[in-house]
């Protein structure tokens, strides 16, 4: 047997030379219109993503202002002030917590209602989808503006079954006070961007083959038991994707705090990118002069991506070898 | 193989694709504002077409209507405005200059003409400058350091002096809480104890529907302008020329400011109309622009802000409210609001092709006619000519009481007239700021308010001590003695020793 494979595999006769790979050209060639179209978002991507990211990253060596040519070169001095800022480990914290609370419950959030909505029985289900995305395409900044005027003016009524419930004695500050804010933020972020997990769980629900169910349905598997032998595994690929994207976009949430806190109060809901945004810009809109700090606003903001990146090669590697595992076992 | 076929490009075809990609872009590049309707100077050669960058939102029908008089007055120039509103001009006037299209006249902050002229993006302004027209200015309004550098003038002011915040009183709210005067108008509060004793009446007869008091503080710190307003007048030093660091005692040339008894007792007094209840409870949830909509519909009877707050007020049809300039400690005024000489507004680009006309327009937006119109008719501020501001020509009692309020402003020790050099003297923020502390003592994050300023004051002191050592380094010749002025008296106009006008 080995020798009638060996020689399936090398036919006799003059020793075969191996395939030669084709050149770059040929290859670029050979898929030309598919270059052709990744090249505008590699052009978009080029300039205004990594081009910044390698500029900004020589900023992060001098003391500059953002006005004219940085002269002023501090060398790692920047990153030793990021590091040793108890207010950016606070931002980091809260960006944590943010993302500890959020990703899990808007998952589980997403998930059942992808299931509810990819019921072929149900009536109406694309009104139901339009309706749970809209969040998710509605501008942050109106978003914000409209919670925070719907807070300020039903803010009492809403605290006021909580009142009778013997829960609270004092109307709920939903924004202003620093033991409610993060979490009124955090409810806010899973409601706004829940759609987007929506539609991928709906995705990842649509490419399960009905086979699989009807299989299951005919061994004797019950509801739970389909859900978790079938969906399941079924999602198990597009799962990975939805939550390192959760993660990360939760992690650099930025627009949302903006609007609704700056940060505030007293940095009871300052995030990593509310704290660079603070640094780089100082406090728009004060009346108060604050000198921009471009340098550090780059080192705060290269640290975060470092810490970005050795969270995300984690969870890479934690995968890798969750999978291996189950491939040898 | 097929499908390879079907989808490979020749060389020829992916090279023209790629340059029509280019091409694209260039174009895209290229496609600058100067290119496009501003365009008629270049080819007609005779109108001439000046960009000009603000941010002015709110001014924006003054501005507009200057734009259409200084148009009709000169034919040959046409005006191509741009608001900036995103409250980044600094930077996008950089963004600008590094790109070679720098506007030819727009807005620059006070702090950032210097490093303007160090990079040559700015005009010398001292050919057209003249004493004669200088002279329509009052005295000290081209300075040496602020507008002005080694004797050219970059910049003038545009504005008057006047109170920065005030008080504002809601009559309705006042006259539902009984606090009227015999004659029918509302009862002014004339210190603090005033303000406690109004703020409790209104609290007590909203039954919890109104309160005495409220702002917004959500968005950016509002807290520090009642401080600032409460402070001014109660014997410390509160509003200061720009030039002198925050928190910095000019009488001592020492960061002992936060700490002194006005402002340590209004925190305390503060706080207590918090507890008691005075204050809107959602004032902390809510930002500016929504407390002043609460104050115009009655939710409370008094808040602090701007002159900014009076045309959205008029906007939404409210009128009936008091303006309030100053309410010291005890009823008796023992300081002022200070001021510094000079200020900056417009600059002329140095690269502009049409200086002339530029200046031109830079003349007419200074001009006095305009800053009436800017008084009377927009009501958007005080003019730096004190002829538009005579509060007997203004038809709406608020606004006129704020502008009768400038007198309450004087002249200021500026360590930027003592020594220009000390623009060099850059302090770095430092975190917690003032603003921040105020809000972390509302919220009771801050338990011990005189430890957190005290700290404050250390952290002021430290950074103060590296930009000046940095200043040094640099070669620029500052000192802390630049900073102190022992013989100040708080009741008087500081005396500048500065020429009243730059070539005189």
């Amino acid at each position: 047997m080995p020798t009638t494979q060996l020689d399936r595999a090398h036919p006799a006769g003059p020793a075969a030379e191996p395939p030669r790979r084709p050149s770059v050209w040929r290859r670029v060639r050979a898929n030309g219109w598919s270059y052709a179209y990744l090249l505008p978002f590699a052009v978009l991507t080029g300039a205004f993503t990594v081009y910044p990211i390698l500029a900004s990253l020589g900023y992060t060596l001098y003391d500059w202002d953002g006005i004219g040519e940085p002269t002023d070169f501090v060398g790692l001095a920047n990153f030793q002030e990021v590091v040793a800022d108890g207010y950016f480990w606070n931002s980091l914290a809260n960006a944590a917590l943010y993302t500890v609370v959020l990703v899990p419950v808007q998952l589980v959030l997403a998930l059942a209602m992808a299931l509810v909505l990819n019921n072929p029985k149900l009536r109406g289900s694309t009104f139901y989808r339009a309706i749970y995305f809209l969040p998710a395409v509605t501008s942050i900044a109106i978003v914000g503006i409209v919670l925070k005027l719907m807070l300020a003016n039903f803010g009492d009524a809403l605290s006021a079954p909580l009142a009778g419930l013997g829960l609270i004695d004092q109307p709920l500050q939903f924004l202003g006070d620093p033991d409610t804010v993060l979490w009124t933020v955090i409810a806010i972020g899973i409601w706004n961007t829940l759609g987007y997990n929506l539609i991928y769980f709906l995705a990842g629900l649509q490419t399960i083959p009905k086979d699989l169910y009807e299989a299951a349905q005919l061994d004797g598997a019950g509801r739970f038991a389909r859900f978790v032998h079938v969906t399941v595994p079924g999602l198990r690929n597009v799962g990975v994707v939805i939550v390192f994207l959760a993660i990360i976009g939760s992690l650099q949430v930025f627009d949302l705090v903006m609007v609704l806190t700056g940060g505030g109060p007293f940095f009871a809901s300052d995030v990593v990118n509310t704290y660079v945004y603070r640094q780089a810009f100082g406090q728009v809109g004060t009346g108060v002069v604050t000198e921009p700090d471009i340098g550090l606003a780059s080192a705060a903001s290269f640290f975060f991506g470092l810490l970005l990146l050795v969270l995300t090669a984690g969870q890479m590697l934690a995968i890798k070898k969750l999978r291996a595992r189950k491939e040898r076992t | 193989m097929s499908n390879n076929r079907d989808f490979a490009m020749s060389r020829r075809s992916l090279l023209a694709g790629l340059a029509g990609v280019g091409g694209l872009a260039a174009l895209t590049a290229c496609g600058s504002p100067g290119s496009g309707p501003a365009s008629p100077a270049r080819s007609g050669g005779k109108q001439a077409v000046i960009t000009h960058w603000d941010k002015w939102a709110s001014q924006e029908p003054w501005v507009k209507k200057e734009i259409g008089l200084f148009q009709e007055a000169n034919p040959g120039v046409t005006i191509q405005r741009t608001m900036q509103a995103s409250g980044n001009l600094e930077n996008l006037l950089d963004l600008a200059a590094r790109g070679g299209d720098m506007p030819d006249v727009f807005m620059v902050a006070q702090d950032r003409l210097d490093e303007h002229i160090a990079q040559g993006r700015v005009l010398d302004l001292s050919k057209y400058a003249t004493l004669e027209w200088q002279k329509t200015f009052p005295a000290h309004s081209f300075v040496e350091g602020v507008n002005a550098a080694g004797g050219k003038i970059y910049s003038a002011p545009f504005e008057g002096y006047a109170t920065d915040v005030q008080l504002y009183l809601n009559n309705q709210v006042f006259k539902d809480a009984g606090l009227v005067e015999a004659d029918g108008t509302v009862k002014i509060p004339k210190n603090w104890n005033d303000v406690t004793l109004f703020a409790e009446q209104i609290t007590k007869k909203g039954n919890g529907s109104v309160h005495g008091l409220g702002f917004g503080n959500s968005a950016f710190p509002i807290i520090p302008w009642w401080v600032n307003f409460f402070v001014n007048g109660s014997g410390t030093p509160a509003t200061l020329p720009s030039s002198t660091p925050g928190g910095l005692d000019p009488r001592t040339g020492k960061f002992t400011l936060r700490t002194e008894s006005p402002y340590l007792d209004f925190l305390a007094l503060f706080l207590e109309w918090r507890d008691k209840g005075y204050i809107f409870p959602q004032s902390l949830s809510i930002d500016d622009e929504i407390s002043r909509q609460h104050f115009a519909r009655g939710k409370f009877g008094m808040i602090v802000g701007g002159v900014w707050n009076q045309p959205g007020w008029t906007d939404l049809g409210f009128t009936d409210y008091t303006t309030v300039t100053m309410v010291p400690q005890d009823g008796r005024r023992k300081s002022f609001f200070y001021r510094g000489a000079g200020s900056v507004h417009l600059a002329v680009s140095a690269t502009t092709k049409h200086p002339d006309e530029a200046w031109e327009w830079f003349k007419w937006w200074y001009g006095q006619q305009a800053g009436t119109r800017f008084v009377q008719e927009l009501k958007g501020g005080v003019s730096i000519h004190p002829e538009a501001n005579d509060p007997s020509k203004i038809d709406f009692a608020p606004f006129a009481q704020f502008v009768a309020g400038a007198e309450l402003v004087l002249p200021g020790p500026q360590p930027s007239l003592r020594n220009p050099a000390t623009i060099h003297v850059v302090p770095k923020p430092v975190t917690p700021s003032f603003e921040d502390i105020c809000t972390g003592l509302y919220t009771g994050q801050i338990k011990d308010m005189r430890a957190a300023l005290t700290k404050l004051n250390e952290d002021l002191e430290k950074e103060f001590v590296k930009a000046l050592d940095k200043a040094v380094q640099e070669g620029h010749k500052v000192s802390r003695d630049d900073y102190v002025f022992a013989d100040w008296d708080l009741g008087k106009p500081y005396k500048w020793d500065i020429p009243e006008y730059l070539g005189a």
